[in-house]
């Protein structure tokens, strides 16, 4: 006879549980998931696998093909560029910085969005409704024309793109955060615990904070991919990242010079920025299809 | 409506009006002298300092010269760029024009392709052709816009030789400007060869616009195939077939409206989105374009220019922005708040 069961116990799954079960169903979006965890890893280790140093130029090799051209070497796997450095080892630190730079903007961004927002949210009266209204209308200017504009004032380099993309970013999140908190404050669990006595602080930080995790992680993903076009972008047009520096987008910028006689300079870089953005939308989306299934099922 | 009117109006002057003083606090936030900035004379000893700054009211208050800046903005004096030395009221006009030509075909390339492959998407959804389409869009929007120019520069204008390199037109072509839109002011013209300068432009346009349409066309197709699903589950088309109307007689009359409705202002929001795209492919192809002038506004350090194009552009973001959403609600009065896009 099996184990005796006193008490017919079931275990229903937690959301979160439920959640990965959605996603899992989704196969397009669990390879996007190993292509991102992919990408995180060569962010993390880049340094360890890249085969020569990216700043290195090797003299006597000048644009070479990548291997699988029939003039290609297996030293160089992608081939080298203009001045002899090694592509591959340049694409794996592009990533590194890329990567982890926008990652570290969409934090940065989300911490500073999530508090206005939280106030914005939080407060009424004349006085909010007017800077939300404002701030609706400026919304309305893409956040890569907000960075060429900031970085106008400061000055071109990689900090000061980073600064403005992060500046860029933060309006949505205050968006986002502020229609949340709206909605949710209205909600009876929120009311219970406003009967109970609870400050506003209270409010936020023990009942309304805790349900936002999703839909930050949602738009997260989706800000993500913004800023690492953006990045890209500024370093494309010379704005943002300077020459040496083994940023993909400006590394599309010097590719140009050469793109005749070497596209491989111009198509790998690329490639891993849109690779990289396909795996984030990937996983964006399998996401919120994911909540949005949980939803309707349970 | 006439109350929505008004608020929208409010909030689009308050707007502008912060948009002003941005870029007029940008001459103080350059670096260096602001007067320094304005016109690009160093050295306050200089005898045209003192006279200039007579005439930009510095030795006022920061109120009086903020006043003065919007006068002078309404009077259509725009200051003068540091690199060309012309009025920066023409050189905006002319170069708006071209973006704004080059996104409008754009914008209309990727309504007409997104929205009936959306449609069909939707509804036929979780079907091969559905799924064929959604991984296609997913590529689509996830392509960075300058790699796509270049691809696309490389494989048809280099490889392929099908397609001009750049330009907006080629030079044997002389078209004078009347409305700034090239196609228009051939047609306009009384050039002996009209029809190959027209062909010729059409030529040039074509690589542009379709490497800033594919990211567009990619996510309408996205929002309708959304919004089509989500209409034709609901109970009215039900109700619908229950009335034995075939599945052509729904779509006609009920699903077409119900579902394109609710998104339009998500998708005319988009062009937005495709201004900031046609700002950079813009440099790529040499497009004469006001996302190329600033860019070279930029490099130069030509503080007049980035201040003055950078309010145009954003005004012009701006009020695009709001008559769309008074032209929304008055197609449709029953929507209240404005949604803001998802994919």
């Amino acid at each position: 006879m099996p184990q005796f069961n006193l008490y017919q116990e079931e275990f229903p799954p937690s959301p979160l549980q439920v959640t990965w079960q959605e996603f899992k169903l989704n196969h397009i979006a669990v390879i996007g998931l190993y292509c991102l965890i992919f990408f995180v890893v060569l962010a993390v280790l880049g340094p360890f696998l890249a085969p020569f140093d990216p700043l290195q130029q090797h003299i006597d090799s000048l644009l070479i093909p990548p291997s699988w051209e029939p003039s290609g070497g297996i030293v160089h796997l992608f081939g080298t560029d203009g001045l002899g450095r090694d592509i591959l080892s340049r694409v794996i630190y592009g990533c590194r910085m890329t990567f982890g730079i926008s990652i570290l903007l969409v934090l940065l961004a989300l911490l500073i969005g999530v508090a206005l927002g939280a106030v914005a949210g939080m407060s009424r009266g004349l006085r909010s409704s007017f800077v939300n209204h404002l701030l609706d209308s400026l919304m309305a200017i893409p956040t890569l024309l907000i960075a060429i504009i900031i970085i106008a004032i400061l000055g071109t380099g990689l900090v000061n793109s980073m600064w403005a993309i992060t500046l860029a970013l933060v309006p949505k999140f205050i968006h986002q955060t502020r229609d949340f908190v709206r909605n949710e404050v209205r909600k009876e669990y929120v009311m219970a615990a406003k009967l109970d006595g609870a400050s506003k602080r209270q409010l936020f930080f023990n009942s309304i904070l805790p349900n936002m995790g999703e839909m930050l992680v949602v738009q997260g993903t989706f800000a993500l991919s913004i800023a690492i076009l953006d990045i890209s972008a500024l370093g494309f047009l010379n704005l943002g990242a300077q020459a040496p520096t083994p940023e993909l987008g400006a590394m599309l910028y010097k590719g140009i010079e050469v793109a005749y006689i070497a596209p491989w300079n111009i198509a790998l870089p690329g490639a891993a920025i849109f690779l990289m953005i396909v795996s984030i939308n990937l996983v964006g989306d399998g996401l919120r299809s994911a909540l949005r299934s949980r939803l309707l099922h349970s | 409506m006439g109350n929505f009117v008004l608020r929208q109006f409010n909030l689009l002057v308050l707007t502008l009006f912060v948009l002003s003083l941005f870029s007029f606090s940008l001459a103080y936030l350059f670096p260096g002298d602001p007067l320094t900035n304005l016109t690009g004379i160093a050295g306050s000893e200089q005898a045209d300092y003192q006279l200039l700054n007579d005439a930009f009211h510095m030795q006022g208050n920061v109120l009086q010269q903020y006043f003065y800046y919007l006068g002078a903005l309404f009077k259509g004096d725009w200051g003068i760029s540091f690199s060309s030395g012309l009025p920066l009221t023409n050189e905006i006009s002319r170069t708006l024009a071209a973006s704004i030509e080059l996104s409008t075909y754009a914008f209309i390339f990727s309504f007409s392709l997104g929205i009936p492959l959306g449609f069909i998407a939707g509804l036929r959804h979780y079907k091969i052709t559905d799924n064929v389409l959604l991984s296609v869009s997913v590529i689509g929007y996830s392509i960075p816009v300058f790699w796509l120019a270049l691809i696309v520069i490389l494989l048809f204008s280099l490889q392929l030789g099908w397609f001009p390199l750049s330009g907006r037109i080629s030079l044997l072509f002389d078209v004078p400007l009347k409305t700034g839109f090239i196609l228009f002011d051939i047609l306009l013209s009384d050039l002996p060869d009209k029809q190959e300068a027209f062909y010729d432009a059409l030529r040039h346009l074509i690589l542009p616009t379709l490497s800033i349409a594919i990211v567009t066309t990619a996510i309408v197709l996205r929002i309708t195939r959304r919004s089509v699903i989500e209409t034709m589950n609901s109970e009215f088309i039900q109700a619908a077939y229950a009335r034995g109307l075939t599945s052509r007689q729904v779509l006609q009359h009920h699903g077409i409206a119900n579902a394109l409705i609710p998104i339009l202002p998500v998708l005319t929001m988009q062009f937005t989105t495709l201004l900031t795209n046609a700002m950079i492919v813009e440099i790529i192809f040499s497009w004469p374009g006001i996302g190329n002038w600033l860019i070279q506004a930029i490099y130069q350090r030509d503080y007049p220019a980035i201040r003055a194009g950078m309010l145009a552009v954003s005004s012009l973001v701006v009020i695009l922005n709001m008559s769309i959403n008074i032209a929304i609600r008055l197609i449709d009065p029953t929507r209240g708040r404005l949604e803001h896009a998802t994919i």
